[in-house]
């Protein structure tokens, strides 16, 4: 079915409701406020480059059309960010997160750092609010990337929640109040729920499942890749957030024990909103 | 980049018995990060990650701004035990005047790690003796 103009703007539409309905818990949250001017702007350059990168990808697996070439995924990418920074600077200024006193600086980084979570939502708004898609074009192609396509879900899966968390002061406060033996049983605990969530909802996918695969492939194929995947996200979005500067390894590795709770719970629930 | 895996996915469906090399790869990263995390973690149950927080405060920098002048510090939590709302305090005593006092608190200051803040004189902190040292602490 060719894409009209109508058709888009209906699309754009969920789009929209996509950023507001993700976006919202992060819009009102105020570490998000100040990281919005206290983040690196390296860091805050890099992190917008990587969701970008995240959208095309997301856009390969639930656009609101089925895409057939790079510079779809990528045109659609861009809609999605630029849906995200509207409807985050919308929302900053009628809460009044941003006043026009503010320099140009500040209000750029605030929206910026919010249109993070707004754009990605936005992109799965498509998904979630629309009822026209075609499902079976989907499934295909999310079969068809295999192990690959696996990965980037459980990578989207994880930064999504573990950015929704990240900018929380509750995260280093639980990771400074855990004792190593509190660490140890969270990290065992994701990872146990990582592996149920993988076998119980079916992640591992099609091609993976069969009788064939024993307990131990699929935990060190699907659970032990999936929470190394969560690890490694958190650590990015700590240190974006800059939360890693200055502290030393141990304390480190108690907040991406934290964050990785939530990254590793992203990670295997994935498939269900992606 | 999706769509060079698709090409693995579709060899994995015919080929089962050969593991594609980037499930080796994601797995071998998996368990070493694992490996790496639970390692820290057990190596600080055995090397004093309930010791109470030690606080010392360097000066970095001392520099005359707008209204004052500014002194840059360093503080180190030299225990495993992380510190909440750690107050610093540095006092400015020349001599024939009353000291100086500024005070500032730190949200955290990590085990083994350090924060960076300052405080702001009026006085010049390079005209008497400058002291910086840490007041107190809470549990996070």
């Amino acid at each position: 079915m060719p894409v009209t103009s109508e058709r888009y703007a209906i699309g754009l539409a969920r789009a929209f409701g996509g950023a507001i309905i993700f976006g919202i818990p992060l819009l009102m949250t105020m570490e998000m406020w100040s990281l919005g001017f206290s983040i690196g702007r390296g860091r805050l350059l890099l992190l917008i480059a990587f969701t970008l990168v995240l959208l095309v990808g997301l856009s390969y697996f639930s656009g609101f059309e089925k895409t057939f070439s790079l510079k779809e995924d990528a045109m659609d990418a861009f809609a999605a960010l630029g849906v995200g920074v509207v409807t985050s600077a919308v929302l900053l200024v009628v809460l009044a997160v941003i006043t026009f006193d503010m320099t140009w600086g500040d209000i750029v980084g605030r929206v910026a750092l919010q249109s993070v979570p707004a754009s990605i939502g936005a992109m799965l708004g498509r998904k979630q609010l629309g009822d026209e898609q075609d499902m079976d074009a989907e499934e295909e192609r999310k079969r068809e990337a295999g192990y690959g396509g696996e990965l980037f879900l459980m990578l989207a899966g994880a930064l999504f929640l573990a950015f929704n968390m990240a900018p929380t002061e509750e995260m280093i406060l639980i990771a400074f109040q855990m004792t190593p033996w509190h660490a140890l049983a969270l990290g065992v605990l994701s990872m146990l729920l990582l592996h149920v969530f993988v076998y119980s909802i079916g992640f591992s996918g099609q091609e993976s499942r069969p009788e064939g695969g024993t307990f131990l492939s699929t935990f060190l194929h699907f659970t032990l890749a999936g929470y190394g995947v969560a690890l490694l996200v958190s650590l990015y979005v700590l240190w974006s957030f800059g939360r890693t500067d200055g502290v030393s390894v141990a304390e480190i590795t108690n907040m991406l024990v934290v964050l990785g709770f939530p990254a590793s719970l992203g990670a295997a629930t994935a498939r269900l909103v992606v | 980049m999706n769509r060079e895996h698709k090409q693995g996915g579709n060899e994995t469906g015919k080929v089962a018995a050969q593991v594609p090399w980037l499930e080796w790869v994601a797995s071998c990263i998996g368990l070493l990060l694992v490996l790496g995390v639970f390692g820290v973690i057990g190596w600080q149950l055995f090397n004093g990650a309930t010791v109470p927080p030690v606080i010392t405060v360097e000066v970095e920098n001392v520099a005359p701004v707008e209204g004052g002048h500014r002194v840059l510090f360093r503080a180190r939590n030299r225990a495993g035990e992380a510190a909440a709302r750690v107050e610093i305090e540095g006092t400015v005593s020349t001599a024939g005047a009353d000291p100086e006092t500024s005070r500032v608190v730190l949200d955290y200051v990590p085990g083994h790690s350090e924060q960076q803040g300052g405080l702001f004189f009026s006085r010049d902190p390079r005209s008497g003796a400058l002291s910086l040292r840490p007041t107190g602490f809470a549990d996070p």
